[in-house]
């Protein structure tokens, strides 16, 4: 029975993420992407990796679906604005060029099927077992935490995801860049006139901030952590903004980086403090590494979330 | 056949369709939902070793990377899809081969 | 591993650049620059001080969170590591202080950027931590970082050209990420570990291992631009602005060599065979002619000048087929390998010094005409001489004449050929030097030709020209300490090393 289940959820995943390449319209691509990205959630739960599970429903399929679906709002305006001239002319143009086209994109297709065969052979010579299992574990009293992968992302590997957290941030200076930091002064979206999507908001906020607090408290022992609640807080911002509450854009410019930057700024702080006293950069006392590793995850969380905001602000004006 | 290796086959098609629709996709959109599926076909991979070792709980360092990984991938798609609209806003183009 | 003697300098390096990046987020606009201006002094200084370091104790690491790999991560500083990250603080403070006057000059007119000094610092971040990176995960997130930092420079412009090109690099780059990252999976897999130093003693030959390879290399030479994947960068880097087009020429696109060098010499020895470094090396060959026979038809001094990175990025692949050696052959009684090395090295620098030298005169040229077309640079000696002069010295080293360091490059690929026996490549090099000698003196040529009209360049101040000539003459300089460079580099485990094949077959070297 689980093995159909698995069969079934890869199948499932295969034929989704091809709709989504072969699907002629944009808009059912970027709906079958949702749905893509929860079955490869699903995917993930079978395989017992729950935090990644949250992560890619919340991220990856959530909050990338939502940038998709604005971005799609844009893209097929300007479409149906000059519909019928864009219908007709080109694609006549497209379908010659298509037939020209046809023998390198067999050739590519023929490299691909090989590229398939090739790579599933080294993935079937994966050796069964190895992996880095029972020393993750037999280390974890020393960790601060009881659960195996934060203890990975925030004290074994901490300086990775300390980068990470720098990487969104980088996102962020990089999408200002691509769209002219003026524009992101300019007012947003108009405020909603929808007096129930505005209470329905309210309602939501603080259940979003209480699970946001919950998984990040609990991602000490169980599935959760810095990620996870940081979509759930950006989910409050985004949330604001779609009602109309452009948050994010008017509090105080000081205010609006401190937050953005508090996560990898307190991260180097904390890891540059006990470098000084003789330690390594990211080494913490085992006394207080639980602590410590609350905060820093408290702090990653809230710059993650503002980031994600403020990427969600800034992309849908 | 043991779960993982459903998984770890699953992943690699997965890997090959989105670096298919990279290279055969013409709108921007597609593109960039292409490199998300190519991520998620390499991340799956990962996840899938991770359940080999058939302990107690299965190996963390591989979630851990695939979180960081997917985080990473996220924000370098969100970036491509702002570079992508703002090409839009100024010309129209959605492809890289249309000369509008 | 553990047994070098640990030093804070690695981490130092990584959360410096890291710091000062916050820090400009946090001063207002008109004061960052300032910032920029003395952060980058003070990472180049942190960069000397690490580099004597090096000198005086040889390698040294940082383990970083007190976690031994394979659980945690390693930082290690060793001499290779220690020249890449000097050329990195050399050729940054230079474009740092270019970058400084630019924005001042070109103030009145457009605006000043603010985005590029904090972005550029998280650049100057990864490109630092790539190459201290000992951890195959560490080096995805790396060169993500570097990636993402380098589009977002790419399109600080704003224009219709610079997004474009932007978002097709970063495309490329995602898609060799994604190779490379697949790659890592595999190897993951196969061994349980991602530390360099016990996947060298753990890895096995065999179908995972080989693809995993050959994954990894592709990924990496989307990302570097090699020769059938170099469609992206002409048109990136032409239509970024001067300094980041110098910071990518010069030091983007070495990241990606670097990692491909570590971990072709110390991960996959296993693996390799004759057949693969001669692909490589093919693929180079044809960077070098395709690059330079298209920069001779250019008509813009940016693209001409881009074209000509691709070419001499093809260089940079030549030396790997030179590395792989036969069953059985000793790599001491390889005599042809430290040439070789000594070639990739010397190209390394002595290109970054030429190409930000050519783009930062780039840059020179358009404030001056406010615009790059090349049958304009007339009468550029008369008008312009010091940036005359810094694009005759750059455009020298790039042919290879001596005593410039691409001279030592490219004299001692050709003796590292002939000494391995692998002679094939000489007409490649040779046709090379000859194809961007047509284009340097087709740029001097112009130069020296007298105008008709009269001086139609606006003024440029001073320092800008100063800051371009003095790179130029970097890559003469550099020829001076060679010696001492080549001894120093000696220290490094993997300099010199030949990659022992363990495939029989084909002809290697004086088999």
């Amino acid at each position: 029975m689980d093995i159909l289940i698995d069969i079934l959820l890869a199948l499932l995943s295969v034929y989704l993420a091809f709709r989504c390449m072969l699907a002629p319209k944009l808009s059912k691509a970027v709906f079958v992407f949702f749905a893509f990205g929860l079955t490869l959630a699903l995917a993930w739960i079978r395989l017992g990796a729950v935090d990644v599970a949250i992560a890619e429903a919340a991220i990856a399929s959530g909050f990338m679906g939502v940038l998709l679906l604005d971005s799609l709002r844009d893209f097929s305006l300007t479409f149906s604005k000059n519909h019928n001239v864009i219908e007709v002319k080109p694609n006549n143009s497209v379908e010659v060029k298509n037939r020209s086209e046809l023998f390198p994109k067999i050739g590519l297709g023929i490299g691909l099927l090989l590229f398939l065969l090739i790579s599933l052979e080294a993935v079937w010579n994966i050796p069964e077992g190895g992996g880095l299992t029972a020393l993750a574990g037999s280390k974890i009293s020393e960790s601060g935490v009881e659960h195996p992968v934060t203890a990975v992302l925030l004290n074994y590997r901490a300086y990775d995801t300390w980068l990470e957290i720098g990487v969104i941030l980088m996102g962020l200076l990089a999408i200002f860049a691509a769209g002219g930091i003026k524009q992101y002064r300019k007012a947003g979206i108009t405020p909603s006139q929808d007096p129930i999507l505005r209470q329905a908001i309210l309602i939501f906020i603080p259940v979003l901030f209480l699970f946001g607090a919950f998984l990040l408290y609990f991602g000490k022992m169980g599935p959760g952590g810095a990620f996870q609640a940081a979509v759930m807080w950006g989910a409050i911002g985004i949330l604001l903004h779609l009602g109309g509450w452009p948050v994010f854009t008017e509090i105080p410019r000081r205010l609006r980086l401190l937050m953005l930057t508090a996560g990898l700024g307190f991260f180097l702080f904390l890891g540059l403090i006990f470098m000084t006293t003789g330690g390594a950069l990211f080494e913490y006392p085992p006394a207080y590494a639980g602590l410590l590793i609350l905060m820093i995850e408290t702090f990653g969380a809230v710059s993650i979330a503002a980031a994600l905001t403020a990427i969600f602000a800034f992309l849908t004006k | 056949m043991e779960t993982y290796k459903i998984y770890s086959i699953t992943s690699v098609v997965l890997f090959a369709i989105g670096l298919g629709g990279l290279f055969l996709a013409k709108h921007f959109l597609r593109k960039i939902i292409a490199t998300i599926i190519m991520g998620g076909g390499v991340f799956l991979c990962l996840v899938s070793f991770a359940d080999r070792d058939s302990l107690s709980y299965a190996d963390p360092v591989p979630h851990a990377l695939v979180i960081t990984g997917i985080v990473v991938a996220v924000t370098a798609a969100a970036f491509a899809l702002s570079l992508a609209r703002r090409i839009h806003k100024f010309s129209g183009e959605e492809t890289f081969t249309d000369e509008k | 591993m553990i047994n070098f003697p640990t030093s804070s300098f690695p981490a130092l390096l990584v959360a410096l650049p890291i710091f000062l990046a916050i820090l400009s987020l946090i001063f207002r606009i008109n004061r960052r620059a300032i910032i920029g201006l003395w952060g980058s002094f003070l990472i180049g200084i942190l960069a000397l001080v690490s580099f004597i370091e090096v000198i005086q104790k040889g390698t040294v690491i940082h383990i970083l969170g007190g976690w031994e790999p394979p659980l945690g991560i390693l930082l290690r500083m060793d001499p290779l590591s220690a020249v890449f990250i000097g050329l990195t603080a050399t050729i940054g403070v230079f474009i740092s202080l270019y970058t400084w006057w630019y924005f001042r000059a070109r103030e009145a007119s457009k605006g000043r950027f603010p985005l590029f000094w904090p972005l550029w610092f998280f650049l100057w971040a990864g490109l630092n931590g790539l190459f201290l990176s000992n951890d195959l995960f560490n080096l995805y997130v790396t060169i993500e970082i570097i990636t993402i930092c380098a589009v977002g420079l790419a399109v600080l412009s704003g224009e219709k050209n610079a997004l474009k090109s932007g978002l097709r690099y970063l495309l490329a780059a995602i898609a060799g990420s994604m190779a490379y990252l697949f790659g890592v999976a595999l190897i993951y897999g196969s061994t349980g570990t991602l530390d360099l130093e016990h996947l060298s003693e753990v890895l096995k030959p065999g179908k995972t291992t080989n693809f995993a390879l050959i994954i990894i290399t592709l990924g990496l030479m989307i990302k570097k631009a090699a020769f059938p994947f170099h469609f992206w960068l002409p048109p990136a880097h032409s239509a970024a602005l001067a300094p980041v087009s110098a910071l990518l020429s010069a030091l983007v696109v070495k990241g990606a060599f670097y990692m491909m060098l570590r971990l072709w010499t110390e991960v996959f020895e296993v693996s390799l065979t004759f057949a693969a470094g001669q692909l490589i090396g093919i693929a180079g060959a044809a960077a070098v002619l395709w690059g330079s026979w298209q920069a001779l038809l250019q008509t813009n001094f940016k693209l001409l000048v881009a074209h000509s990175s691709v070419a001499q990025m093809g260089y940079l692949l030549m030396m790997f087929p030179l590395l792989i050696i036969a069953p059985g052959i000793s790599s001491d009684s390889a005599n042809w390998l430290s040439p070789a090395w000594t070639a990739g090295i010397f190209q390394v620098i002595s290109h970054a010094f030429a190409k930000s030298s050519l783009f930062l005169s780039a840059g020179i040229i358009i404030m001056a005409l406010g615009h790059d077309r090349i049958e304009s640079l007339r009468d550029l000696v008369a008008w312009m001489p010091m940036t005359a002069m810094a694009i005759g010295i750059a455009g020298v080293s790039l042919i290879g004449l001596p005593p410039s360091g691409g001279f030592m490059a490219k004299w001692m690929l050709l003796k590292g050929v002939f000494l391995s026996g692998q002679w094939w490549w000489a007409p490649a090099i040779l046709l090379g030097s000859l194809l961007t000698a047509g284009y340097v003196f087709m740029l001097l040529r112009l130069a020296f030709a007298p105008s008709r009209e009269i001086n139609h360049f606006r003024s440029v101040p001073k320092s800008l020209q100063i800051c371009a000539l003095i790179l130029a003459l970097g890559s003469f300089l550099i020829v001076i300490p060679a010696e001492n460079l080549i001894q120093f580099l000696e220290g490094s485990e993997s300099f010199g090393s030949g990659i022992q094949s363990i495939v029989k077959g084909g002809r290697y070297g004086n088999e």
